[in-house]
């Protein structure tokens, strides 16, 4: 019973992900069943695409950038919290985590508003990065939280009693034990930037990212298949990426003999 | 006390005060530490001992007072700039380097020192605690005593003019902890250094030390050599803390006091005596007494009872009497002489004790 629950559950998420591929190889512009034909084509036609590669490198410029920034920002507030204590820290941190649950389109409505209405600043990708940091920050803090924890204070105390300065300490000790955890931290904040769509939707002005411009191409129904080859690189991109991070942080707990006490897969 | 000319003190606090907010952490520390000495603080969790270490390494700024390490001012000195290392409870081992790196770790600063200079220390260093040969493995790989020998290695290397230990046996099981005692004792001797030591097990520190610092809330009850504080413990906690002793009413008149169950003793008898009047407490440790047997006599004093419990230590025999007069059962330890018959629960007994080795308490502390 708990078995046939199970299958059927799995069909249910997997089933309309699955889907992508068999039509991104299929030689049928239309997307229904019975299956034309097998086919690379759709795969050769997003080299001619050039709308496509701007989204795609607009979306590459706002990932990189705001996963960059999350991390540093993740960094300071996760050692932070593990470090030190101070007055109003549970009430900070809590705030901090709330775009974790924070409807996306209360924050992108907000921010439009914010920006165009009080500053009168043009949209730009810009500001699409700074709505990035904000929803990607609060991951960033929870995977880094973990690898701090994970750090034992008195190595760092050990480091400056033979004698390194607090600089070379974070360098030489800190730093080598929560890689894992940056690493991590970079990876999913980045495929999280990749994939949002509404805060994108909502903030980009003619520089479009690509899930905007994946949205936009659902007019042409002769796009269809293309869409569903970039979809196919997408997900197995994300896959990747979100292994390679999980590896990433098991490998750091073990690296500074922790139990492991969570994260995301 | 002694003619010769006390040395100059290697470590020496004055008037330390340390506040963590409202918290009184260490309520005016006054401490020499000799060069060359194995120094114990001991005391309960939360009396301050480890805060008063981490002051000496510099990890604890102090709210008010001195520390000078060897006739300087470090008051205001970090710990990385001081003469001092560390073993911390954890070993706080660097998992990401091999244990030749770990042991290595504070010659990088070293430049007066070639490679090769510094791979012999290192090796010379693992050597002394008995790891030649474990330089390449990986800090994951060893045990917890290894942990450890690693641990005191890497601060050895440097020859600290002090080196400091916090809890540092903690972490290991019975065996393993007696063994490093007698380890711990052997290389403090080789290298001469100054060991602090900071213990809540007592017996560690009788058997390690030199001198003992017994704290309580912040303060330093008792600084004396171990068996001084065994057999003269200044205050009713040190007596309590350190081994075992039996409590009994006591009341002084004149110069004769009055001890429940033991009787009436003229107070230059007593071993040791807290200036007093009236109500107070007196104690016995639990081997300054013995049980007679039948048609046992002595030339000590005998006060008459009745056993109420008998547990039985192998070696040992730990016999509770109640005394005439006193509802409070004592504890006598007895040695077990082979052929002697263990008494039982509710045999009648008669103690012989020595008012030379009972101590009059101040009462209440």
């Amino acid at each position: 019973m708990l078995r046939t629950y199970v299958i059927a559950f799995l069909i249910f998420l997997y089933a309309p992900i699955a889907l992508l591929p068999i039509f991104a190889f299929n030689s049928g512009s239309v997307i229904a069943f019975p299956l034309d034909g097998f086919t690379t084509d759709w795969f050769a036609q997003l080299g001619q695409q050039t709308e496509l590669h701007a989204a795609l490198l607009n979306s590459l410029f706002v990932g990189v950038l705001a996963s960059i920034l999350s991390v540093l920002l993740g960094l300071a507030a996760a050692r932070a919290n593990v470090r030190y204590r101070f007055p109003g820290k549970t009430a900070a941190m809590g705030l901090i985590m709330v775009p974790l649950v924070l409807p996306e389109i209360i924050v992108a409505t907000s921010l439009l508003v914010v920006i165009v209405r009080f500053f009168d600043w043009p949209l730009s990708l810009w500001s699409l990065i700074a709505a990035h940091v904000l929803i990607c920050t609060p991951f960033a803090i929870a995977i880094l939280n973990a690898s701090f924890q994970a750090l034992d204070p008195a190595l760092e105390e050990a480091s400056i009693d033979l004698g390194e300065t607090r600089l070379s300490t974070f360098r030489l000790v800190t730093l080598p034990l929560v890689m894992p955890g940056i690493v991590a931290a970079l990876l999913i904040s980045f495929t999280i930037s990749l994939d949002e769509f509404i805060i994108a939707f909502f903030l980009t002005g003619s520089d479009v990212t690509l899930p905007v411009y994946i949205w936009s191409t659902l007019r042409f129904p002769k796009l269809l298949p293309v869409i569903m080859a970039l979809g196919t690189i997408m997900v197995v991109i994300s896959i990747l990426i979100l292994t390679l991070a999980e590896w990433n942080r098991r490998r750091g707990l073990r690296r500074v003999g922790a139990k492991d006490t969570g994260g995301f897969l | 006390m002694s003619l010769a000319p006390e040395t100059e003190p290697l470590i020496r606090l004055r008037g330390i005060q340390k506040y963590y907010g409202e918290y009184h952490a260490l309520r005016g520390i006054d401490l020499d530490i000799r060069p060359g000495e194995f120094f114990s603080l001991l005391g309960p969790s939360g009396c301050g001992k480890t805060t008063l270490l981490r002051t000496i390494a510099g990890f604890e700024g102090v709210s008010e007072g001195t520390v000078t390490l060897g006739g300087q001012d470090m008051t205001r000195v970090p710990p990385n700039k001081r003469p001092t290392n560390m073993v911390f409870q954890s070993y706080a081992i660097f998992p990401h380097l091999s244990v030749a790196q770990n042991v290595g770790f504070g010659l990088r600063k070293r430049s007066d020192l070639n490679a090769a200079a510094r791979q012999t220390m290192v090796e010379d260093a693992l050597d002394m605690v008995g790891l030649d040969g474990y330089g390449s493995r990986g800090a994951n790989a060893l045990s917890g005593g290894q942990r450890q020998r690693v641990a005191l290695a890497r601060a050895l290397v440097l020859r600290p003019k002090v080196l400091l230990l916090d809890e540092p046996l903690s972490a290991l099981d019975k065996k393993m902890r007696e063994q490093m005692q007698v380890e711990l004792i052997r290389l403090q001797r080789q290298v001469g250094i100054t060991f602090i030591l900071v213990t809540h097990d007592q017996e560690e520190a009788l058997v390690m030390s030199d001198r003992i610092a017994v704290m309580f809330e912040g303060e330093i009850a008792q600084l004396a050599e171990a068996e001084a504080l065994y057999r003269r413990p200044i205050d009713r906690r040190v007596a309590e803390f350190i081994g075992t002793m039996n409590f009994l009413p006591a009341s002084v008149s004149g110069d004769r006091v009055t001890v429940a169950g033991l009787g009436d003793m003229a107070l230059s008898e007593l071993q040791s005596t807290a200036t007093t009047k009236g109500d107070t407490v007196a104690g016995f440790r639990p081997e300054t007494a013995t049980l007679l047997f039948e048609g046992q006599t002595t030339s000590d004093r005998v006060a008459e009872g009745t056993v109420s419990e008998v547990v039985y230590f192998g070696d040992m025999t730990y016999y509770d009497v109640t005394l005439e007069g006193c509802e409070q059962p004592v504890r006598i330890s007895m040695r077990n002489v082979f052929g002697r018959p263990v008494l039982e629960i509710g045999t009648r007994a008669r103690l012989a004790w020595s008012p030379g080795a009972v101590t009059l308490f101040r009462p209440g502390g």
